[in-house]
């Protein structure tokens, strides 16, 4: 028996025993095929999926690297059945390229031949493909290069993209090192993510992912599209590209709801591009607005489906995905693989957060109990008002108040799904709150007087759940949510998460109702959280308020 | 069948008994039931379903041997033997197949290659030719060896050679043989009439078994008629054609078909189909039988492994395949799938088993099979019937891991079931389903043992290919190849490596030891236990050693780093769920995880005790939290069963009720001052408080609780019977008693002497203990006795016997007055007496 710190599950999990002195190397070797999936305090869980395996294949893994890495590391024997499928699995990749030709511009050659007759004969890629040109080469369409890795990925046979990229239109770009410098995984991400070609860089919330996308912008010193969430995310693209690059004010557009600004650095939102007039995506000619030379993909677990169509259009171009999660919540995780490209570059959470990078975090989940009468209204209330009414406790005020209280000294953040609820939070704390409605002029006001510390505490509602910067909230109280999603868990921690100017600890505390549907969603949240491998912890609301 | 020959009789009967055990132990077949004389061992010996089945395990070598002894018509010395069959021997660098222009002996082969063959030979062969006599199939001295009776015929074409001229010409009218002699002979006018058409074969025959006739009546003919009996030189040996019985001279043929049958170098067997007849043949071969003949079977080729790690590799599947089997059982247990109407598990059923375990739907099949086979599921009666777990289950899941999976892989190797075909289509195009009960091949315990014996032959750690392990077997048992035989060596290997047997495809040493172990049996061991713990034995110390203790996260999980101790495995099972199974177990604590464990009758308290000692780190806050939490909440409303109530506004007539001795066998309850609860019925109910002078009245009543819970069932049908595979030998005391008796018989035989008479006299009695030991004694001694015994109505009657064995309450011997060998029961001898001259 080998005493290994990894332990090979037959769901192709793998769970790594962290305290073991073997943890650190047996993690490295492993992370290149496989997905972390967990990682609380003792046992971090990855998962080997056909996903990973392809992924570390496109990073010039091979199987016979892989297969080593579990038997080396593994306490006990792995079943021969997940090694051979491991093998079978990677060798899958790479079968089929996809690749420049001198007379036929695009084509898709196989060194298997059984192998390419096989998606031949598939009815999803016969339209995809032209005429054939050897035993071993057909021609590709250029317009069907997405859709046909698309298609192939499906099937199973992943293509490697050997095809190159345009360059496109030149236009000089630097990053301007003054008071900052990039840090070393910054660099690390963003030359992995040049070598690859295209590809996705995932790095937690907090970690300087839009330094990423400019360091990108640098290497390839082409003219940029920029895809971001939301009009506040854009604006704060724009600051930072002004802040840490060579690039002035009349160097970049915005093309958003209000604005319409072609630049050669072009700050777009997923809104804008999937509007539709009469069926018709009104900006779809953004993309052929100029010769682009880089696209950046913006939290691209969230990107929608229709700019991923758009996206398949675009396989000429080089592109750079940035997220905090490759798990997408609608499972598309195979569409960003082949049309983004595969993962260039992974940090975990926890390890950017012993270096320092981000702030550690508490996480404390508060109970309140409802009252004998609320909790005959909630036994009565209909099905889809319960969430709301447990959600929205009049307990949940005072205790958020004694919470408020209890951190005098730092910038509080009071995160909440209903408006009433807010406005009502917004009351008691007579602090200022910031919803749908509120103008953007008005909320990035807002925004700077949180920043400035002219304001303590400030009431968000979902708005503010992407992208939005708020360098200083130590503490974060959540009183409701979208039903435990786990995509805007990450967001809201997000939040908190930026590194301090004083290094502190950052501290998240949600606001729950004892034995509700409150307390369901809670479950999920308080899961996902200590799989991220922060402390939780529960405490009671008549604690808090006695200490108060 | 030609008739018994006196000589093999004589033969069989010079051989000492030592000789003849060996032959029993080999062809247990011979002596079951045990023959009287060995005239009768001898004519069972030749039957033809007895040499066919020792002739099918005789590897390649032997049977050239037996095949080239065949084909003489003879007898004939080693020397020549060794002569023969080394030219058969292919020299380096040599084209084996190539057809020979010129004669035997002036063929490529030069006189040096042949030495040197022959003296490669002349070991071998000698040890072939001891070993074939050992079996029975060539008899005769050294300078005189036969084929022993009933070869010949069990052999049709041996070598792949045609039949002989005299039998190849059977159907040839006797003109036509007189016109084709007259063709071929050198002298035309010479063949005059013949007697009979068996003459003029004669003649025939003589004149093609010339090589120099031979020789000129191929060399006269066509390049491509010379082609065409290229073809048919190595067999197969015979062809159709249109129209064969056709009649042709030499000077009227014109195809190279018909220059072929004008000159007899082929002979029309029937309307369309001709042969090779064997002397052409043997000519065309060059006087040798075979192309490429080794004494040495082909070497193995393959992948070499590391021995440790493919051992390891392997005992990490056979621990997931245990519990695999466990879950599989446990799962259907309480939600067992249906058997269908034909029998068998349904495809639904399979699916949904594949998913349960996480694995392909061939692998469920073959870990439904062998759960199946090693009887621990089984349909349960009846006319819905169902998979259920049996009680044999209950008795291997408490065994440790590596006896259930001897126990498995045991099962596996003599199972007669192929869960490979599953999801194949019969003859008939109906589905074969897991578990029907037409997935059986009688063949499959054999092959399985035989492949494995292949991977026990390759060097530690080598994982040999699918092709050269069938190649091996080809040289091994070359009559029983075929492809439906490669295809169960090719699910032998897949499954052996999915059941952990073999690890990266090399055999493991707990595999080499369970199929050395059932090869074993039959001799020593006749349960196979003592075989299968031994790799039981090997496979102990690679896998997972139990741990006492887990490690609990704040994400409400358990990490079990290695199979559980039997405490904490129960207390886990209960407490939490199972989320993720390996080497490793993940568990999830939840409300209803908890719950069910304080349903259970553990306290918060005990819990979280047992969570403390349990775990390597501190209890995770939100867990202690989640525990107390359920507790708090577990309980506070209570329900109970009652199968009729009393309620009455004044709670002091209650009280008396109570009160009331007569209310005792009522079993009431108090639940409130005016509500008693009572578990008797409520017609029961009113009529005893009636009794009891009260004046109760009967309400509507609605709210009887019934309460179902989950009972884990298991199914009342026996587990199938054992196989009993044919290849399985006799115990070694089995087969010297067999031999003694039927030298006993066989003196009887000879000496046609006449039984000894009984002594005069009483019938003897003799105390049941001096009995024994008298017979006991007389078969150390091989003496006759006189015995008295019971037949079965009651009689006293009295026999000479020559005891062979005494075993389980049965005398076998010699009967003389009956000249056979019957069993006697020992409590019916009611006297022995020695009589032995």
């Amino acid at each position: 028996m080998n005493d290994g710190p990894l332990i090979v599950q037959s769901d192709k999990t793998l769970l790594l025993e962290v305290g073991h002195p073997g943890a650190d190397a047996c993690r490295k070797a492993i992370a290149p095929f496989a997905e972390l999936e967990r990682a609380p305090e003792h046992v971090h869980t990855y998962r080997v999926t056909p996903l990973a395996l392809w992924n570390a294949r496109a990073a010039g893994h091979d199987a016979e690297q892989v297969v080593d890495a579990l038997i080396t590391h593994s306490r006990y024997p792995v079943p021969h059945a997940l090694l051979v499928d491991v093998a079978e699995t990677m060798s899958r990749f790479g079968r089929l390229r996809l690749e420049k030709h001198p007379v036929h511009d695009l084509v898709l050659s196989s060194t298997d031949r059984a192998v390419l007759e096989e998606v031949l004969r598939s009815k999803k890629i016969q339209p995809l493909l032209g005429e054939r040109i050897g035993d071993d080469t057909v021609r590709v369409h250029p317009s069907e290069r997405g859709t046909l890795k698309q298609a192939l990925l499906k099937l199973g046979w992943p293509a490697e993209d050997l095809a190159g990229y345009v360059d496109g239109e030149r236009h000089d770009i630097g990053l301007v090192e003054d008071g900052w410098a990039l840090r070393a995984y910054q660099r690390d991400a963003a030359d992995s993510f040049w070598h690859g070609g295209s590809g996705v860089v995932v790095l937690p919330c907090g970690a300087g992912k839009t330094i990423v996308g400019a360091a990108a912008m640098a290497r390839a010193s082409a003219t940029t599209l920029i895809l971001v969430t939301n009009t506040v995310s854009a604006h704060q693209w724009k600051q930072e590209l002004l802040r840490r690059t060579t690039l002035t004010e009349d160097e970049i557009g915005e093309y958003t709801g209000t604005k319409k600004e072609i630049r050669p650095v072009t700050i777009a939102t997923y809104q804008v591009m999937t509007t539709r007039r009469q069926g018709v995506y009104r900006h779809l000619e953004l993309f052929d607005a100029r010769d682009w030379g880089l696209v950046v993909y913006d939290e691209v677990h969230l990107l929608p489906a229709p700019i991923f169509r758009m996206t398949a259009d675009l396989q000429a171009r080089r592109r750079i995905g940035l997220t905090a999660t490759l798990v997408r919540e609608d499972g598309r995780e195979g569409d960003v693989f082949s049309l983004i490209g595969p993962k260039r570059y992974d940090a975990p959470w926890k390890e950017m957060e012993n270096q320092g990078w981000i702030a550690p975090a508490d996480c404390v989940e508060v109970r309140v109990t409802l009252s004998d009468a609320e909790r005959l209204s909630y036994a009565m209330a209909e099905a889809e008002e319960r969430y709301r009414f447990c959600a929205t406790t009049p307990s949940k005020l005072r205790i958020t108040e004694a919470l408020v209280k209890r951190h005098v000294d730092d910038q509080v953040l009071v995160i909440g799904q209903y408006i009433d609820q807010l406005d009502e939070l917004a009351e008691h704390l007579s602090a200022p709150v910031i919803k749908g409605e509120t103008r953007v002029r008005e909320r990035e006001r807002l925004f700077q007087a949180f920043r400035d510390k002219e304001i303590r505490v400030l009431v968000v509602s979902k708005v503010a759940n992407f992208s939005i910067d708020l360098p200083e909230a130590s503490v974060a109280i959540q009183v409701s949510g979208t039903f435990g999603s786990r995509q805007e868990e990450a967001q809201r921690l997000g939040r908190v998460l930026r590194p301090k100017a004083d290094g502190g600890g950052a501290r998240f505390y949600s606001v729950v109702s004892r034995d509700t549907v409150d307390q369901d969603f809670a479950a999920h949240r308080q899961r996902f959280l200590a799989e991220q491998g922060y402390a939780y912890q529960i405490v009671d609301a008549d604690d808090v308020l006695d200490d108060a | 069948m030609e008739p018994m020959s006196g000589e093999f009789i004589e033969w069989l009967r010079e051989r000492d008994d030592e000789q003849l055990c060996a032959l029993a132990s080999a062809r247990p077949e011979l002596v079951t039931p045990v023959p009287a004389h060995l005239a009768g061992l001898a004519s069972r010996a030749t039957s033809p379903s007895a040499v066919g089945r020792v002739l099918d395990r005789l590897d390649r070598f032997s049977l050239a041997v037996v095949e080239t002894l065949a084909v003489q018509p003879a007898a004939m010395s080693v020397t020549d033997l060794v002569e023969l069959l080394a030219r058969a021997v292919p020299g380096p660098g040599e084209d084996a197949g190539a057809l020979p222009g010129k004669g035997p002996g002036k063929g490529g082969r030069t006189a040096g290659k042949v030495k040197s063959a022959r003296a490669m030979l002349a070991a071998p062969v000698s040890a072939t030719v001891e070993r074939l006599r050992m079996l029975a199939l060539v008899y005769g001295p050294c300078e005189a060896l036969s084929v022993a009776p009933g070869v010949r015929e069990v052999l049709e074409g041996p070598a792949g050679l045609g039949p002989p001229v005299f039998d190849a010409f059977r159907h040839s009218p006797q003109d036509r043989l007189e016109l084709l002699i007259a063709d071929i002979g050198l002298d035309p006018a010479a063949p005059g009439p013949f007697a009979d058409s068996a003459a003029a074969r004669e003649r025939l025959a003589d004149l093609l078994d010339d090589i120099a006739v031979v020789e000129r009546l191929v060399a006269e003919v066509s390049p491509q008629a010379r082609a065409a009996l290229g073809e048919l030189a190595w067999g197969p040996a015979s062809g159709r054609v249109p129209n064969a019985r056709r009649e042709v001279r030499t000077s009227t043929a014109k195809s190279p078909i018909e220059e072929l049958l004008a000159r007899g170098l082929l002979a029309a067997t029937g309307d369309e189909s001709v042969a090779l007849p064997r002397e052409v043949g043997l000519f065309l071969r060059g006087g040798r039988l075979h192309r490429d003949l080794s004494p040495e079977p082909p070497p193995l080729r393959g992948t070499s492994r590391d021995s440790g790690l493919s051992d390891r590799t392997a005992a990490g599947q056979a621990f997931t395949f245990v519990r695999a089997v466990e879950e599989l059982c446990e799962r259907w247990g309480f939600d067992p799938p249906g058997v269908l109407r034909t029998g068998g598990l349904a495809v639904r059923d399979l699916k949904r088993t594949a998913q349960l375990l996480d694995v392909p739907e061939q692998a469920a099949a073959l870990v439904t099979e062998v759960a199946f086979a090693a009887g621990l599921i089984a349909a349960s009666g009846g006319v819905d019937g169902e998979w259920l777990p049996t009680s044999g289950y209950d008795v291997w899941r408490v065994k440790c891991t590596e006896d259930r999976w001897a126990i498995l892989a045991g099962a596996w190797l003599s199972t007669d079931r192929v869960p490979g075909i599953v999801g194949d289509r019969d003859e008939r195009d109906r589905l074969l389903n897991a578990l029907h009960p037409d997935l059986r091949r009688s063949a499959a315990p054999e092959v399985r043992a035989a492949t494995l014996g292949v991977l026990a032959s390759a060097e530690r750690g080598l994982a040999p290919d699918l092709a050269a392990v069938l190649d091996r077997l080809a040289w091994e048992q070359p009559r029983r190849r075929g492809p439906y035989r490669d295809q169960l060596v090719e699910f032998t290997l897949r499954e052996a490596e999915l059941l952990g047997v073999t690890g990266l495809g090399a055999l493991s040493a707990h595999g080499a030891a369970l199929s050395s172990g059932s090869k074993a049996r039959p001799q020593s061991r006749p349960n196979g236990a003592i075989g299968n713990r031994s790799a039981a034995d090997l496979l102990g110390p690679l896998l997972p050693e139990p741990v006492d203790h887990v490690l609990l996260q704040a994400d409400l999980t358990a990490v079990a780093p290695g199979p559980l101790t039997a405490e904490l495995n129960r207390f886990l099972a209960l407490a939490a769920e199972v989320e993720s199974t390996g080497g490793a177990t993940v568990y999830r604590f939840g409300e209803q995880s908890i719950r069910r464990a304080l349903d259970a009758g553990q306290s918060a308290d005990d819990l979280l005790s047992m969570l403390e000692r349990h775990s390597a780190t501190p209890v995770p806050q939100p867990l202690s939290y989640l525990v107390t939490d359920a507790a708090r909440r577990h309980g506070r409303m209570r329900v109970g069963t009652a199968s009729a109530y009393i309620r009455c506004d004044d709670s002091a007539l209650l009280d008396q009720v109570m009160a009331d001795r007569r209310s005792i066998p009522l079993r009431l309850r108090r639940l409130a001052p005016t509500v008693i609860a009572s578990r008797t019925g409520s017609t029961a109910l009113v009529d005893s408080l009636r009794a009891m002078g009260y004046a109760p009245v009967a309400e509507s009543a609605e709210g009887d609780v019934m309460i179902t819970h989950l009972e884990a069932r298991r199914a009342e049908a026996a587990p199938p019977a054992k196989v009993t595979s044919s290849f399985a030998g006799l115990p070694a005391e089995a087969v010297t008693a067999a031999i003694r008796a039927i030298r006993a018989g066989d003196a009887a035989h000879l000496a046609r002497r006449r039984p000894t008479a009984a002594p005069m006299g009483q019938v003897p009695r003799t105390p049941s203990t001096a009995t024994i030991s008298a017979l006991q004694e007389a078969i150390k001694r091989g003496t006759r006795v006189w015995i008295g015994y019971l037949d079965s109505q009651g009689n006293a009657t009295s026999r000479i016997l020559e005891p062979a064995r005494m075993e389980a309450g049965y005398l076998t011997a010699y009967d003389e007055t009956r000249a056979a060998v019957h069993r006697f029961q020992l409590h019916r001898i009611t006297g022995v007496t020695d009589i032995s001259d």
